[in-house]
């Protein structure tokens, strides 16, 4: 093997590197704090690393307390991934899997973008089956490996609107789908590959939303378990809603992650796995210290939230630094109407469902009881954390998407949003309503009421059911604190906010919902639209008919009119009451000269 | 909108009920269920503008007219459960005596044919006290109807004027119904129709019994009364059980679908009133 050297003593190069390529130009690498947060739990101090292929940089910062061994294929990311690492252990070899050093062993091999992206377009091909081989005997004995697999028939695939089969861009040289044999496309089968090639399969996390950029990692075991828990809800529908933000897609992810959840799918059709196994080993070493969750939830610099399993259920585990912790200071901090504490996340997380998706599914069949029940017991539970009228920290914000239920029990999920000023009780009710109404409306929910609801109708309505009169003016009260919380949690200026307000305030029953751009729900906005301009237009036509009719039967009572006004009798009655009719006129006239006396009489009082 | 939106006063005491007072009541955004129904809450041959929201008494009524291709139907409850909600029962109520009878009405459009004298034989068979016989307006109309259950011996009343084509509407209606409900023991009739409901909301023993009668034309569509009498044997016969007479009498009347005033002012399309849209 010939090895040169470049860009400094850390760069080796043994051959098969891909000169003019960047997996992080183009996106390929393993994204997200969760799966950095993981590799770091799984590396003991001082332990041999191998990073096989290409992960994010901050995967050395997690990993500063182990001697890290980075295997790329691109020149180029080699080159800055040394340029990055230059205080710290870090050896870089930019080349394809056959380059590994022969005899090295290492305590844990990480290969956080899959196996695919370890290989170059350079040299000859080893496989799927050979690159595992390649690190799994890299790996000591009692090591351990941590492998991310992305699911060919997964959420991210059922959702693009291009099929997977005609990808296009420069990393698609080849397409391992699933219809390749010689590649593992569920967990049952990459376990048994772990197994084949001398592994023991340990824990395995369902990595969620798109295997680009996992932004959360759920125990496979639990999340077949707890099928319906509002923190499993609450997890995938944010990771999937932000997830996709940017990029047009068939159907709404979040609504068929939750719904995959519910039907016990969410290990099957995640988009991507993540495993843990462990080289020579019978059974595992205690993985007690194994999250259940970790998720980044909300913008990239509030860090990771993690939650473990104890004998008392799951607690919160604070582990990434909060990147803030109270209300922000400074000049802006009085414009700022919310703001996170993680350290909040302490104790134990609360059970129960998910309100946003017990009110869903009361709407979708029209159950009327239940929503009285729920709408009412979340604004008593709203009113029950109120102090003269004004509820702060935690439950000022939490809206339905943030509140578990169990029984009659209500509770903050994540206690970490927190308003900046306690809000008067009707309008954190009203902003929590009112989200409710724009998901239910804009993302073509069937419901109970009627299209002629526009969302702060409804928003009143779902308040009545709630047994609480708001008004509108409450309802634009609250939409604008809405624009202020978002603009806070989003780091929008205050032509932001404006915008951003103004954007919530123009949301109509028959927009499409804010976000990513969905087909489908495209398409049922249009359909909204069609169904409304039918209704009105049969209105107008209906309206016109009763115009014409009321116009006859005006036209007649103006002839019947007429005809009596021409008779004997109406001329000999009008004759008789003339006198009266003067009277009343000369009456009027002095009441009205008295009142103008009396008005200049005051006036002239006041002066003095 | 429709001017069956003002039967019986129903928009009145809506109007009232969301805090507009007594004044004509404003145009409503849709149909108002006006009578209790056993098809999809619309009177038949009523004529539908497609997709205008349906605001009916209850849950069983909307599930019937979404599956007959209604859109837009809402649940808002009877107008009678409004009036219920304006005027609770006296704290020191009235001492309740007799029956209130209503027997089976035609309207302007259908007459009804049925033997009065048997019927009359009947009541005085079964009630136990005195009777007061609630009249159509258009069967008190009729003098000869009218004289065969005064010279029974019975009293003889009429709530009023239903109204037509926003005409004539007596905006008491319901009002001096549920009076007159409130003094009596028992409500009866010889079909089971929207007074024997608004009887029983009202605290009435119910009772469905005797010739049910013929109404001219009658819409079979729906099953007519032996349809009726299938599904709601429990509310036919002389006496019925009285905790589920009230059960289903809430579940008719939509009692616990009362809408708050500012939901029903949104529901009803009263959110956006000008000045120009309330008459005095």
């Amino acid at each position: 093997m010939t090895t040169d050297t470049a860009a400094g003593d850390r760069i080796s190069l043994p051959g098969g590197e891909m000169l003019a390529w960047s997996d992080l130009r183009t996106g390929g690498p393993a994204g997200g704090g969760p799966l950095a947060v993981l590799a770091a739990r799984v590396v003991p101090a001082g332990a041999r690393v191998l990073l096989a292929g290409p992960h994010e940089p901050a995967f050395l910062d997690r990993l500063a307390h182990a001697e890290v061994t980075c295997l790329l294929r691109s020149h180029l990311d080699g080159v800055a991934l040394a340029d990055r690492a230059a205080d710290r252990a870090v050896r870089v070899i930019v080349g394809g899997p056959a380059g590994l050093p022969a005899g090295e062993a290492y305590d844990v091999v990480i290969a956080g973008s899959g196996l695919d992206p370890v290989e170059s377009v350079e040299g000859a091909r080893l496989g799927w089956d050979g690159v595992l081989a390649t690190l799994a005997g890299a790996l000591r004995p009692g090591g351990t490996l941590l492998l991310r697999l992305d699911n060919p028939v997964g959420l991210h695939r059922i959702v693009d609107a291009s099929p997977w089969y005609a990808d296009r861009d420069d990393a698609a040289w080849t397409i391992d789908g699933v219809l390749h044999a010689g590649h593992p496309a569920n967990l049952d089968q990459l376990r048994g590959r772990l197994t084949d090639a001398g592994l023991t399969p340990d824990a395995s996390f369902a990595g969620y939303p798109h295997p680009a950029a996992v932004t959360a990692l759920v125990a496979t075991g639990e999340l077949d378990r707890a099928t319906s828990a509002g923190l499993f809800d609450a997890v995938l529908h944010g990771a999937c809603t932000g997830g996709y933000a940017d990029r047009p897609v068939l159907q709404d992810p979040a609504r068929l992650a939750v719904d995959t959840l519910h039907a016990g799918l969410g290990n099957a059709l995640a988009p991507a796995w993540v495993v843990l196994a462990r080289r020579d080993t019978a059974t595992g070493a205690d993985r007690a210290d194994l999250p259940v969750v970790l998720a980044r939830t909300g913008p990239p610099e509030v860090g990771v939230m993690e939650v473990v399993a104890t004998t008392h259920g799951w607690h919160w585990r604070v582990t990434d630094p909060p990147a803030r912790s109270g209300p922000a200071a400074g000049p802006c901090a009085s414009r700022l109407a919310a703001y996170r504490d993680a350290g909040a996340l302490t104790g134990p997380v609360p059970t129960g469902r998910l309100l946003r998706t017990l009110l869903l599914d009361a709407c979708l069949r029209r159950d009327l009881d239940t929503l009285r029940t729920l709408l009412a017991g979340y604004a008593g539970w709203l009113e029950s954390s109120a102090v003269d009228g004004r509820v702060a920290g935690a439950p000022a914000l939490a809206g339905v998407d943030n509140v578990v239920v169990a029984g009659d029990r209500f509770a903050v999920l994540d206690p970490s949003w927190r308003a900046a000023e306690p809000l008067p009780v009707d309008v954190a009710l009203a902003r929590g309503l009112w989200r409710f109404a724009a998901v239910l409306l804009t993302g073509g929910y069937a419901h109970p009421w009627s299209s002629t609801l526009d969302l702060a109708g409804l928003t009143v309505v779902l308040g009545g059911m709630a047994g609480r009169e708001l008004d509108r003016t409450t309802v634009a009260a609250a939409v604008e604190i809405e624009a202020a919380v978002v603009a806070a949690l989003r780091g929008l200026d205050a032509k932001g906010r404006l915008k951003l307000a103004d954007e919530l305030s123009a949301l109509e029953p028959t927009s499409p919902p804010p976000g990513p751009e969905s087909w489908q729900q495209l398409r049922e906005a249009w359909l909204r639209q069609r169904e409304e301009l039918g209704r009105v237009r049969a209105v107008l036509g209906w309206t016109e008919d009763l115009l014409t009719s009321r116009e006859r039967a005006l036209r007649r009572a103006d002839a019947m009119i007429n005809l009596l006004n021409g008779s004997v009798s109406y001329r000999v009655g009008r004759l008789v009451i003339t006198p009266a009719r003067w009277a009343r006129r000369a009456a009027r006239a002095a009441k009205r000269r008295l009142r103008a006396a009396l008005r200049r009489r005051v006036v002239r009082e006041e002066q003095q | 909108m429709h001017h069956a939106n003002h039967f019986y006063g129903h928009a009145h005491v809506l109007a009232r009920y969301c805090g507009l007072g007594d004044r004509h009541p404003p145009r409503i955004n849709g149909y108002v269920q006006h009578g209790w129904n056993i098809g999809d809450g619309l009177a038949p041959g009523h004529p539908y503008v497609e997709r205008t929201p349906s605001l009916l008494w209850s849950e069983q009524t909307r599930r019937r007219a979404w599956a007959v291709g209604r859109r837009n139907v809402v649940v808002t409850g009877a107008p009678f459960a409004y009036l219920l909600a304006l005027r609770p029962p006296e704290p020191e109520p009235v001492e309740r005596e007799g029956t209130i009878w209503y027997p089976f009405h035609g309207w302007e459009g259908q007459h009804v044919k049925g033997d009065h004298r048997e019927l009359i034989a009947r009541i005085r068979d079964t009630e136990p006290g005195p009777v007061t016989v609630c009249l159509y307006w258009h069967e008190y109309g009729m003098r000869r109807v009218r004289r065969l259950y005064e010279r029974a011996g019975f009293r003889v009343i009429c709530h009023g004027y239903r109204g037509h084509w926003w005409r004539d509407t007596d905006p008491l209606f319901l009002d001096k119904q549920l009076t007159e409900l409130r003094r009596h023991q028992r409500v009866a009739s010889n079909r089971l129709t929207s007074a024997i409901f608004y009887g029983i909301a009202a605290g009435c023993e119910p009772a469905v019994y005797g010739d049910p009668m013929v109404l001219a034309d009658e819409d079979p569509t729906f099953g007519g009364t032996a349809r009726i009498r299938r599904q709601w044997p429990e509310l036919h016969g002389e006496s019925v059980d009285l905790p589920t007479a009230v059960e289903i009498a809430r579940a008719e009347l939509g009692t616990d679908h009362r809408c708050a005033p500012a939901e029903l002012r949104e529901l009803l399309g009263w959110a956006h009133l000008q000045e120009n849209d309330v008459d005095d």
